[in-house]
C-alpha cells in the first residue's frame, strides 16, 4: 500500500505542476487596458530601432536618442508624469509588429509606415503621423545616375519586410525598370552592402537618406547623389495593438500636444512662465479637464517643458543631420505643412 | 523496484482474494490511470495554448485562415527562377524552399567531400597534413556557423578582394574572346548550357542509353559470380554509357553549346551564363566548411574504429595504400559513418535557415520578409515548421534506405 500511495502522491504533484504551468500560460485576455498595466508598472515600453542616424540611434553610452526617441519620452512625460520613464527595446524591422502583437512593447514608434494592410491585418493601430516622408533613391555622385530610369538592371538595396519593397516593385514594374533587390534585415547590413558596391543604389526614406548622406559624407565618404524623385507616401507614426482605446487615445493626445504647443507658441523655455489670458492657451495648461483617461490635466505642461515642442525636438534631432524642416510636409498647417491637431477644448 | 514490494505484487496476483482484491489495490490500474491522465493533460495543455492564441488573435483582429497564401505577393526576389511578383504567396513560398533546397543540396554535396579528405587527411602520416587538418577541425568546430557565414558575406565578398560587379574581373578562356568566370563581390558567374537543337531527341537517347548500361551492369555482374573473372562493371557500364552519348552528340549536330558567362552592356547584369549570388555562395560555403568539420571527425572515428589487425592483414598481402582504404578499411568504416552523417545532413539542412542574416532568399527568409508585409505571424511560422520538417524527414527517409541497404546482413 505504501507504494500505491507514493504513486497517488507523483500523480498528484504532477498534475499539480501541469495545472501550475496551464495557469501560468493562461491568456491576458481580461480586458484591462494597457494603460493601467503602464501605470503600475511605472515605465512605458517603447519599440524603436537602434541605428537609424537622426530617428534611434543606440549611443556609445548605452542611451538612445534621435526624433523616434523623444516621441518615447513624450508618450513617458504625458503618461507618466516623467520623461525618463522609458524602457527603449531596440527591434529588427521583421519583428516590429510580433513585438506589439504579443505584448512585449506597448507602443512602438520605429519609422513605421502606416498603411491600410497593417492596420487591417497586423492588428496595429496608427496614430497621429509625426513625419510625412516618401521614398527615394541613393546613389554614389559619381555613378552619374540622375533619374529612376538610370536604374535599368541594376542591383537595389532594401530593408526585409518593409512597404519599401512593395512600392519599389510596384513602382519599377509599372515603368518597365529590371532590376534585382538584395534585402537585408539590419539598417546596418544594408549600408555595408551598399558601401561594398555589392548594389547600384539604396532605397528608403528620403529622409534616413538624407541623414545616411550628411553623416556617410560628414565621416569622409564617398559623395552621395539623392535621386530628387520620391515614390511614395510614408506617413511615420506611433503605432499601438488594436483594441485599447484608453491607451491609444492617451499616446495619441500626449504626442499632438508637442504639435498643439509648437502652434501656441509654447516651447520647453516658456510653458511654465505663460502668463498670457489666451483661453485655449489656458485651457491647453490644465484650466479644463477633457478626462482623457490616463492623462493628467496638465499632461502638456509635463511633455512641453520635460521633452519640448515639435519643432525643437525636431531641431534638435534632424536638422543637425541635414534635414531642414524648410521645404517639407513637416511643418505646422498654418504654414503650408501637414502638421494640424484637433483643437484643445 | 525492491524485491518486498514484487513479492507483495505477486502474492496479490496469485491470491486476490485473500488480501481483498480491488481494482484499486492492482498497480497496473495505476500504471494505466498514470498513461491516461498525462496524455490528458498533455492534450489539455495543447488545447489551453491553442485557445489562448485564438482568443488574442481574435482580439487583435488578426486573421486565423490562409487566405494570405493566395493574396499576391507583390515584393521581388534576388533569387527568384523567373518569379513574377504578381504571383501569390504560396508560390513566392515554394520560391523560398527550392532555395533552401539548393543551399542544403550544394552544401551536403560541398561538406560530404570536404570532410571526408580532411578526416582522411587528419590520419596522415605525413606531419604536416595531419596537423593542418588537425587545426581546420578544431577552429571550425568550435565556431558557430552564423559566424562563418557572416564571415563570408562581409570578408570574403561584400569587403573582400573581389572587385564590385561593374568592374568585374573577367577569366578568359584561352584563344577567346569568351570569359569562362565572371569574379564580383556581389555574383559569380559560371558557364552554363544553352539548348540549341534535338533536345527531346537528345534526351530519349540518353534515357535509352542509361537503360543500356544498367542491363550491361547486370550482365557484367551476373558473369563475374558465375564464372569468377573480375566484374569490372563501373569500367564497362561508364565507358559505354560515355562513349555513346558522345556519339549521340555529335549525330545529333550538338543538342547543347556552351553559354559563357558575360555582362550586359551598362554592366549590371549577367547577359549569358549562370549566376549564383554572393549571399548564396556565403551561405553554401559557409555551411559547407562548418559542417565539414564536424564530418572529418565522424570520417576520422570510423576508420579509427576498425581493429588494427585489418589494416595489417591487408599490408601483409602487400596491398598498396590505396587497396588498403579502398578495398579493406573504407567499406567497413562506410557503415559506421553513415547513421551519424545523417544527423550532420539534417543540422546542415536547418542551418541553411541562418542565411536570413545575409538575405539569401530561402524559406526562413521569404517568411520574415511576408511577415513584415501584411502575413500573418502564427501561420507563416506554421508553414514555415512544416516546410523544414518535410525537408528533414526526406533527408533522413534517403539517408535510412542507403543505411539499410549497407548495414551488414546477416545469412
Amino acid at each position: 500500500m505504501l507504494k500505491n500511495k507514493k504513486l497517488i502522491t507523483l500523480l498528484c504533484a504532477t498534475f499539480a505542476l501541469v495545472l501550475f504551468a496551464v495557469a501560468c500560460g493562461s491568456d491576458d485576455s481580461d480586458d484591462a487596458s494597457l494603460l493601467e498595466e503602464v501605470q503600475d508598472r511605472d515605465s512605458v515600453r517603447c519599440g524603436v530601432r537602434d541605428a537609424l542616424a537622426g530617428f534611434a540611434v543606440l549611443g556609445a553610452d548605452g542611451s538612445y536618442s534621435g526624433f523616434d526617441v523623444e516621441f518615447c519620452r513624450v508618450v513617458a512625460a504625458g503618461v507618466l508624469g516623467d520623461a525618463n520613464k522609458v524602457e527603449f527595446i531596440p527591434l529588427e524591422t521583421a519583428d516590429r509588429f510580433t513585438a506589439l502583437q504579443s505584448g512585449e512593447v506597448d507602443v512602438l514608434i520605429r519609422n513605421t509606415t502606416w498603411t491600410a494592410t497593417r492596420d487591417g491585418q497586423e492588428g496595429a493601430n496608427f496614430l497621429f503621423t509625426t513625419f510625412y516622408d516618401g521614398q527615394g533613391f541613393i546613389v554614389p555622385a559619381d555613378s552619374g545616375i540622375t533619374s529612376l530610369e538610370g536604374l535599368q538592371d541594376a542591383t537595389i538595396c532594401v530593408a526585409q519586410g518593409t512597404t519599401t519593397e512593395l512600392n519599389l516593385n510596384a513602382v519599377f514594374s509599372a515603368r518597365g525598370i529590371n532590376f534585382t533587390p538584395a534585402f537585408f534585415d539590419t539598417n546596418t547590413a544594408l549600408q555595408e552592402a551598399y558601401e561594398g558596391g555589392q548594389c547600384e543604389s539604396y532605397t528608403g526614406d528620403a529622409s534616413s537618406l538624407a541623414t545616411y548622406k550628411f553623416t556617410s559624407e560628414r565621416d569622409g565618404g564617398p559623395a552621395q547623389y539623392v535621386i530628387p524623385e520620391v515614390i511614395s507616401k510614408e506617413p511615420l507614426g506611433p503605432v499601438v495593438a488594436d483594441g485599447d482605446t484608453a491607451w491609444a487615445q492617451a499616446v495619441n493626445w500626449s504626442i499632438m500636444a508637442t504639435v498643439q504647443a509648437w502652434e501656441f507658441g509654447l516651447n520647453s523655455g516658456n510653458i511654465n512662465s505663460y502668463s498670457g489670458d489666451d483661453p485655449n492657451v489656458l485651457n491647453f495648461l490644465g484650466a479644463i479637464d477633457p478626462s482623457i483617461e490616463g492623462l493628467s490635466t496638465d499632461f502638456a505642461v509635463n511633455v512641453v517643458s520635460q521633452v519640448g515642442n515639435y519643432q525643437q525636438i525636431y531641431a534638435r534631432t534632424l536638422e543637425p543631420l541635414g534635414l531642414p524642416m524648410a521645404g517639407s510636409a513637416n511643418r505646422l498647417w498654418t504654414d503650408g505643412g501637414l502638421l494640424y491637431t484637433p483643437p484643445y477644448r | 523496484m525492491s524485491t518486498t514490494s514484487r513479492d507483495d505484487l505477486r502474492s496479490s496476483n496469485l491470491n486476490p482474494s485473500s488480501q481483498g482484491f480491488t481494482l484499486w489495490s492492482d498497480a497496473r490500474t495505476y500504471r494505466v490511470a498514470g498513461q491516461v491522465i498525462g496524455v490528458a493533460l498533455v492534450i489539455l495543455l495543447i488545447w489551453r495554448l491553442t485557445n489562448n492564441l485564438f482568443s488574442n488573435l481574435d482580439r487583435l483582429n488578426i486573421s486565423r485562415n490562409f487566405d494570405f497564401l493566395t493574396q499576391p505577393t507583390n515584393f521581388a526576389i534576388a533569387e527568384n527562377w523567373g518569379f513574377d511578383t504578381s504571383l501569390p504567396r504560396w508560390r513566392m513560398l515554394l520560391i523560398g524552399l527550392q532555395n533552401t533546397i539548393l543551399a542544403a543540396g550544394g552544401g551536403i554535396v560541398l561538406a560530404t567531400i570536404l570532410g571526408t579528405i580532411v578526416g582522411i587527411a587528419r590520419l596522415s602520416s605525413n606531419w604536416l597534413v595531419s596537423k593542418i587538418s588537425t587545426f581546420y577541425v578544431e577552429t571550425l568546430r568550435n565556431i558557430p556557423p552564423l559566424v562563418v557565414i557572416i564571415f563570408f558575406s562581409i570578408a570574403v565578398f561584400s569587403s573582400g578582394p573581389f572587385p564590385v560587379f561593374r568592374e568585374a574581373t573577367e577569366l578568359k578562356l584561352p584563344f577567346s574572346d569568351s570569359n569562362w568566370l565572371i569574379l564580383s563581390n556581389s555574383r559569380i558567374g559560371f558557364p552554363s548550357f544553352s539548348a540549341e537543337r534535338n533536345i527531346s531527341a537528345f534526351w530519349l537517347l540518353f534515357a535509352m542509353t542509361f537503360l543500356f548500361a544498367a542491363c550491361m551492369w547486370a550482365w557484367r555482374t551476373v558473369k563475374s559470380s558465375k564464372t569468377g573473372v573480375p566484374h569490372r562493371r563501373v569500367q564497362w557500364s561508364l565507358g559505354v554509357f560515355v562513349v555513346l552519348l558522345v556519339l549521340w552528340f555529335f549525330l545529333l549536330n550538338g543538342p547543347y553549346d556552351w553559354s559563357w558567362p558575360s555582362r550586359t552592356e551598362n554592366g549590371r547584369r549577367l547577359a549569358s551564363g549562370f549566376g549564383t549570388s554572393a549571399a548564396y555562395l556565403s551561405v553554401t560555403l559557409a555551411i559547407a566548411i562548418y559542417t565539414a568539420s564536424h564530418i572529418a571527425e565522424i570520417v576520422r572515428g570510423a576508420i579509427l574504429a576498425i581493429h588494427k589487425g585489418q589494416g595489417e592483414a591487408a599490408t601483409s598481402l602487400s596491398l598498396s595504400s590505396y587497396q588498403r582504404y579502398r578495398f579493406v578499411i573504407l567499406p567497413q568504416a562506410f557503415r559506421r559513418i553513415i547513421p551519424n552523417l545523417i544527423n550532420q545532413y539534417l543540422n546542415l539542412t536547418k542551418n541553411t535557415s541562418l542565411a536570413v542574416a545575409v538575405g539569401y532568399a530561402e524559406l526562413a527568409s521569404l517568411t520574415q520578409t511576408s511577415i513584415g508585409n501584411g502575413a500573418p505571424a502564427p501561420q507563416s511560422i506554421l508553414l514555415m515548421m512544416c516546410g523544414y520538417l518535410g525537408l528533414s524527414l526526406i533527408v533522413s527517409l534517403i539517408a535510412n534506405v542507403v543505411n539499410r541497404s549497407l548495414r551488414l546482413k546477416d545469412r
